[in-house]
């Protein structure tokens, strides 16, 4: 795993906890979210605790207007959400050598109580959620 | 791996709260019913896994940030076209 390089926050950003991980990442729990410099609309998520561990995600609505994320009532029993506007949505982009080509992962979104900084990955259908959103319209 | 065999309507218990129900069997698959407490995300596997394998795609970026960021901001300038 090679992040090449680490970009430098603008801020301290905010410290997220994700009880269970992030799917595949188990192990790592605190994270700390910020917007690096000149990176808007890219946030960069690190492991405290891990450098190599770090992920580039996004605001989804600002690439797709029409994205919410259907919480099933455990989901929100386990985020402790008071109300929907205290949900913060996040989903991972990757960026391959040809960075035109970036997707983002519309099945696995990072929903986050913005009160309390608590957050979990939502596993959806891959059916109607894809795994591969182009984020740059498609030519 | 322990090895069961169950007939239909049978079923298995896992730690005490998990209940994996056998409903059904036919050439195309078995079909199961799983009865679990909320706490307990239960997965296809193979839908878990593409989401690990995307997870960790997301932290393997040769490109700086910055760079993507870029064209991101420059694409969303243009008129988006309707998708």
């Amino acid at each position: 795993m090679t992040h090449d390089p680490t970009p430098a926050p603008a801020d301290d950003g905010v410290l997220l906890t994700f009880p269970k991980g992030l799917v595949g990442f188990p192990q790592h729990k605190a994270f700390r979210l910020f917007e690096p410099n000149d990176g808007y609309p890219l946030k960069f998520l690190q492991s405290v605790d891990a450098q190599d561990v770090s992920f580039t995600c996004i605001d989804p609505v600002s690439i797709k207007q029409d994205y919410e994320v259907p919480l099933g009532a455990e989901d929100s029993e386990a985020l402790r959400l008071e109300s929907p506007e205290d949900a913060m949505v996040l989903t991972l982009v990757v960026i391959p050598d040809d960075a035109r080509q970036m997707t983002t992962n519309l099945a696995g979104p990072l929903v986050i109580n913005a009160k309390t900084k608590i957050g979990y990955q939502i596993v959806l259908n891959t059916e109607t959620y894809p795994l591969r959103f182009p984020i740059l319209t498609k030519d | 791996m322990l090895v069961i065999t169950r007939k239909p309507e049978q079923s298995i218990v896992i730690g005490g709260e998990v209940e994996v129900v056998v409903l059904g069997i036919s050439k195309d698959g078995v079909r199961l019913g799983i009865k679990a407490p909320r706490s307990v995300q239960v997965h296809r596997r193979e839908v878990f896994d593409a989401i690990a394998a995307e997870n960790k795609a997301a932290t393997a970026t040769r490109v700086p940030l910055q760079d993507a960021a870029a064209l991101l901001r420059a694409a969303q300038g243009n008129p988006k076209k309707d998708r």
